[in-house]
């Protein structure tokens, strides 16, 4: 009897101004298999079902345990992880895509700089005095705790931005991720001096304004992070600065 | 506006939490730093690190000392860790956590507000400070957003997707700069810097299916290691009792589960009534410590009741961890994330039914050998974090790793600005050197894509991984120690003949893995060496006494293992590389131990200072 | 600095709920009129007539042609910047953003027909005053009807789901469950306005 095989069927794109093109890999079933073991499988022996030999897919990938948020892809059509992404629970064929709300490099593998420069628009610090380890570090209310922990569990994966409607080359919106980190930084005892330059940086073009409530965001978000209710708090923060800004000056 | 020439340049590879720690001391110091790493820093393997961070923070009313802290690493470690450095260590701790909560670390607080704890394994008190069970990924975080800000100040330029390749050493053999290659232009280029900072992390990949990243392979540690650094102690691996095995990887279940009340067990007659029962092994074993002994301890009985007593879940490599006596909220709240992903990727609630779980490589001890202040052999080079062997002795702590991690930034970053401003470099690199240094990394890779063999670089690194496995791993003898270097050889000829299908110039990774994989061969052979060559258990390191060849058995048909030898072996192990042979060659090396006498590590009773 | 774009953005949030919102209710509430005859319609159409000229034109410009608008081309601009995709993420919310900005499609071509023919053509060029009677007439072309109909619907929805997305611009609703709250309140009521709509809309054909 033949062994059992899983269908991949992927997009692939040998360099950022190649065309996009498709080929098909079939991979061994085993229990437990996900779609980053498959691809490490299609390594090892990277022959199409046509019996071609050819380049193995490229991707990126670091921890498998859904916390580096590097191996975001397009799977049967949805942004999320590839490395928790089960094949028994995936329709097949499988089809694997780039994210394409970013610039792809090569096959699966896609430059998310865009995030990272985010958050340096939205000042996503905290302005120490210095490292230096002899300062008493302030109490803290717990329960607000927990949520900076909710919300800095956030892995820059892109899965919201892929999503959002609002995020892509027609806009120049920073995307919910980035955009709910200011929020962390906001809640910090030490951050919160710094809580009005945060919010002024929102209101520019391209920050809050330009999210249009389609809440994809927090269905998609690996981290079940409750990202529409941070925008929601963070409008309303904003909304009271902008009321600051016009009647404190 | 003209570049400040004055301005003293340091190279530092790797972002993870002792990379960026040492980023941020050396920017604070007015330096400025080329900083490399194989992915956004955000992304660095630091964030798997779960359970937490110890240091005597005492908020539990235990009176935890730190003078406790250090006798318990010291003990942990067998008595293999230079004492002065880890008394620096365990009396920074405290602070440390202070300033990560500044930089807005979310830890876990009390009612009160104040900085929660949990109990770990080894350590008698509520030491162990967190943030939920993804602690790493909260350090990295933070010390991200803080080079993020340096970032933006200019004094820090980020080459991510950049892979390490080899230092440059000038005509007086001191290293003055680094030759990297882009991993998605695949440009190869050499870079200057006053001093360079390695803190690249852990060899895991080594042993294939680890709870390391893919990104840990060692290779940037073997590359200076075939250019003269020194390795120590590279037979410690730390094998983790509880992970969730897996094809791709083994996932870690966090210690932080047993401090937390996890109880491990399985099933088995029991011996006196015949009665099928839950067998609690570890406590069974180590009243005195229970379910929360040392990694290593833990490791041996695990496996020693699902190999040598073939007690396993179903007669596999298997044993269950259980949580499920303990009330759910509590879990969600305390270890959220990690029983998260364990339903993620299993597909069952660790609050409902008991995890099923085994030992896997976790961690390295050893690394490049360094000074305290983290200066290898070669001046101008120096190595932080998981990558260097200070520290942890012949095993490292629970929670210990995330506090070495940061305190060798801050001793690093420093130290590297002190070499830079009064080092004795010798000379500058002239740009014909620097040509020389990147046209041998050019031709090298060049001719990696050439390989037109029989073999493929990932089936072959899969081979070396269950060949570490089966020798090199949690009971390890001679005779197997010999065979693991034969095949290792024979591994590092067939590098030679590999083929690769990949011949592009864009994000090429077949071609890096294969550079890569000789690197990981040449450091397997480094461990097995040093593992053959240390006749006793210390640690991590645990040798089955061989009796005419064979595995000596007692009268009671439990295997033999060697004793602790202080006489012979209280000492580090140096591996250098001997270019002609490609083979490690091993020496000893005396270091500190003057502050707590030896004595004999057993779990089974409490600790006696 | 000043942030021109979000004080835009939020002008034209407020804009849209309050002013054109009156509009709509006031279109609504008039054309139900039609419901209890001709006369109840011509009525209330007379009404209106008593308010004098020029504070007329003044809210008709003011009230109506400036705000409307401001909130068609700079909505214009607002759905350029969207890739509507329910076909790939088809979960409620995103459905009601990809038809909150096709309905402001359809709704400029139809308000520019609308206001082109019965306020410019009719009543500024032939100077015909609207009545029950020339709507009638209007309405026995069944495009006109099937077309009117759909105009309605679209600004109505337009208007409800904009409470919702307006509660979440504005942070009054914070938590999923009170945004569900709202939502299913706006949409209750965009039932309710379409089927008075549809009721009216009938009394000029079932009669």
């Amino acid at each position: 009897m033949a062994e059992k095989k899983v269908r991949f069927v992927i997009e692939r794109q040998d360099g950022p101004n190649d065309k996009p093109y498709i080929q098909e890999f079939d991979v061994d079933w085993r229990p437990s298999l996900n779609v980053v073991a498959a691809l490490m499988e299609i390594q090892k022996n990277p022959v199409t079902v046509d019996g071609k030999r050819v380049p193995p897919v490229v991707w990126e990938c670091n921890c498998l345990e859904k916390v580096c948020g590097a191996c975001m892809m397009v799977i049967n059509g949805k942004a999320r992880q590839a490395c928790c992404a089960l094949i028994d629970e995936l329709k097949q064929p499988i089809e694997l895509k780039p994210a394409r709300t970013f610039p792809v490099i090569r096959d699966l593998l896609i430059d998310r700089t865009r995030m990272f420069e985010a958050l340096k628009k939205i000042q996503g610090w905290i302005e120490l005095d210095g490292s230096f380890e002899s300062k008493e570090a302030p109490i803290q209310n717990p329960y607000t705790a927990q949520t900076a922990y909710e919300i800095s569990h956030c892995m820059t994966c892109g899965c919201c931005l892929e999503a959002c409607p609002n995020v892509g080359p027609q806009s120049d919106f920073i995307g919910p991720a980035p955009t709910v980190q200011a929020y962390l930084f906001n809640l910090h005892p030490l951050g919160k001096f710094d809580a009005p330059k945060r919010l002024n940086a929102l209101m520019e073009k391209g920050g809050i304004t330009s999210c249009g409530n389609s809440q994809n965001c927090v269905e998609v978000c690996p981290k079940s992070i409750k990202l529409t209710t941070y925008l929601a708090q963070l409008n309303r923060d904003v909304n009271i600065q902008a009321l600051k800004n016009i009647f404190d000056n | 506006m003209a570049k400040d020439m004055t301005k003293k340049k340091i190279i530092i590879v790797g972002g993870g939490i002792s990379g960026l720690l040492a980023t941020i001391k050396v920017c604070e110091l007015g330096g400025e730093v080329d900083l490399f790493s194989y992915c956004p820093v955000k992304r660095s393997h630091s964030l798997c690190a779960q359970g937490g961070i110890n240091a005597c923070m005492d908020t539990k009313g235990e009176h935890d000392s730190i003078y406790e802290h250090f006798d318990d690493t010291v003990y942990g470690g067998d008595f293999l860790a230079d004492q002065i450095a880890v008394k620096g260590m365990v009396e920074a701790a405290p602070k440390l956590i202070k300033m990560f909560d500044r930089m807005g670390v979310p830890f876990t607080r009390t009612a009160e507000g104040t900085l929660d704890l949990r109990n770990f394994g080894g350590q008698k008190n509520k030491r162990t400070c967190f943030a939920g069970s993804t602690t790493g990924q909260q350090i990295l975080y933070a010390l991200d957003e803080q080079v993020r800000r340096w970032e933006v100040k200019g004094a820090v330029k980020k080459y991510e997707f950049w892979e390490f390749v080899k230092i440059i050493k000038n005509k007086e053999g001191i290293c003055r700069g680094i030759v990297a290659q882009s991993m998605n232009t695949m440009e190869i280029k050499a870079f200057k810097g006053d001093t360079v900072i390695l803190a690249t992390g852990g060899p895991g990949q080594v042993f294939g299916r680890c709870t390391a990243s893919t990104i840990c392979n060692g290779s940037a540690v073997s590359a200076v290691y075939q250019q003269g650094a020194e390795i120590a102690n590279p037979e410690f691996i730390q094998i983790h009792p509880t992970a969730i095995p897996g094809s791709d990887k083994n996932r870690l279940m966090s210690e932080a589960c047993r401090g937390e009340g996890g109880r491990v067990w399985v099933w088995r007659n029991n011996p006196e009534t015949g009665e099928r029962e839950r067998w609690y092994f570890l406590e069974d074993m180590y009243p005195a410590y229970g379910n929360l002994v040392p990694r290593d301890v833990a490791s041996r009985a695990i496996f020693k009741v699902c190999e040598h007593m073939k007690l396993g879940i179903d007669g596999e490599h298997r044993v269950y961890l259980d949580l499920s006596h303990i009330d759910g909220d509590y879990l969600k709240r305390k270890l959220g994330g990690i029983l998260e992903m364990y339903s993620e990727f299993v597909g069952k609630d660790p609050r409902e039914v008991p995890m099923e779980i085994f030992p896997s490589v976790h961690y390295s001890m050893g690394g490049i050998w360094v000074d305290r202040l983290h200066n290898t052999n070669i001046p101008g080079l120096m190595a932080s974090g998981e990558c260097d062997y200070q520290y942890h002795g012949a095993n490292r702590l629970g929670a210990n790793s995330l506090l070495s991690a940061a305190y060798s930034g801050t001793v690093s970053g420093p130290e590297a600005m002190k070499w830079a401003k009064s080092g004795n470099k010798g000379s500058e690199l002239t740009d014909a050197e620097m040509e020389a240094a990147r046209q041998e990394v050019q031709n090298e890779y060049d001719k990696i894509l050439q390989m037109n063999g029989a073999e493929n670089a990932h089936k072959l690194h899969h081979e070396m991984g269950d060949l570490m496995y089966k020798y090199v791993a949690i009971e390890r003898d001679n005779n197997g120690l010999d065979a693991a270097l034969v095949e290792l050889k024979k591994l590092l000829k067939r590098w030679d003949n590999i083929g690769i299908t990949d011949r592009g110039n864009v994000a090429n990774q077949e071609a890096m893995f294969v550079r890569q994989l000789r690197n990981m061969i040449l450091y397997a052979m480094a461990i097995a060496k040093s593992a053959r060559m240390r006749d006793e258990s210390r640690g991590a390191h645990a040798k089955i006494v061989l009796e005419n060849g064979q595995r000596k058995m007692d009268k009671d048909g439990e295997l033999v293992f060697m004793g602790r030898d202080d006489e012979r072996f209280m000492k580090v192990t140096i591996v250098n590389y001997d270019e002609k042979t490609e083979e490690p060659v091993v020496s000893y090396r005396d270091f500190d131990h003057s502050l707590i006498k030896p004595r004999a590590r057993n779990y089974a009773v409490a600790k006696k200072e | 600095m000043f942030h021109t774009t979000f004080y835009v953005r939020r002008l034209h949030s407020l804009c849209g709920l309050f002013v054109l919102g009156m509009v709509l209710f006031e279109h609504i509430f008039t054309n139900s009129m039609a419901i209890l005859g001709p006369e109840a319609l011509n009525g209330a159409l007379e009404m209106m007539e008593l308010i004098p000229k020029p504070i007329f034109m003044g809210l008709e410009i003011g009230g109506i042609a400036i705000p409307l608008l401001f909130h068609a081309i700079y909505g214009i601009y607002i759905a350029l910047q969207a890739n509507n995709n329910p076909g790939r993420f088809g979960y409620l919310r995103n459905w009601n953003f990809a038809l909150q900005r096709w309905t402001a499609w359809f709704l400029v071509a139809f308000l520019i027909w609308h206001v082109g023919y019965l306020r410019f053509y009719i009543k500024g060029v032939t100077g015909t005053p609207i009545s029950w009677e020339l709507l009638y007439n209007y309405f026995q072309n069944p495009l006109v009807v099937i077309l009117y109909v759909l105009g309605m619907f679209a600004a109505i929805f337009h208007f409800c789901n904009g409470i919702t997305t307006f509660c979440m611009t504005w942070g009054i609703t914070k938590g999923p469950r009170s945004q569900n709250v709202i939502s299913w309140i706006s949409m209750g009521l965009c039932a309710v306005l379409c089927l008075i709509t549809l009721t009216f809309m009938g009394s000029y054909i079932v009669r």
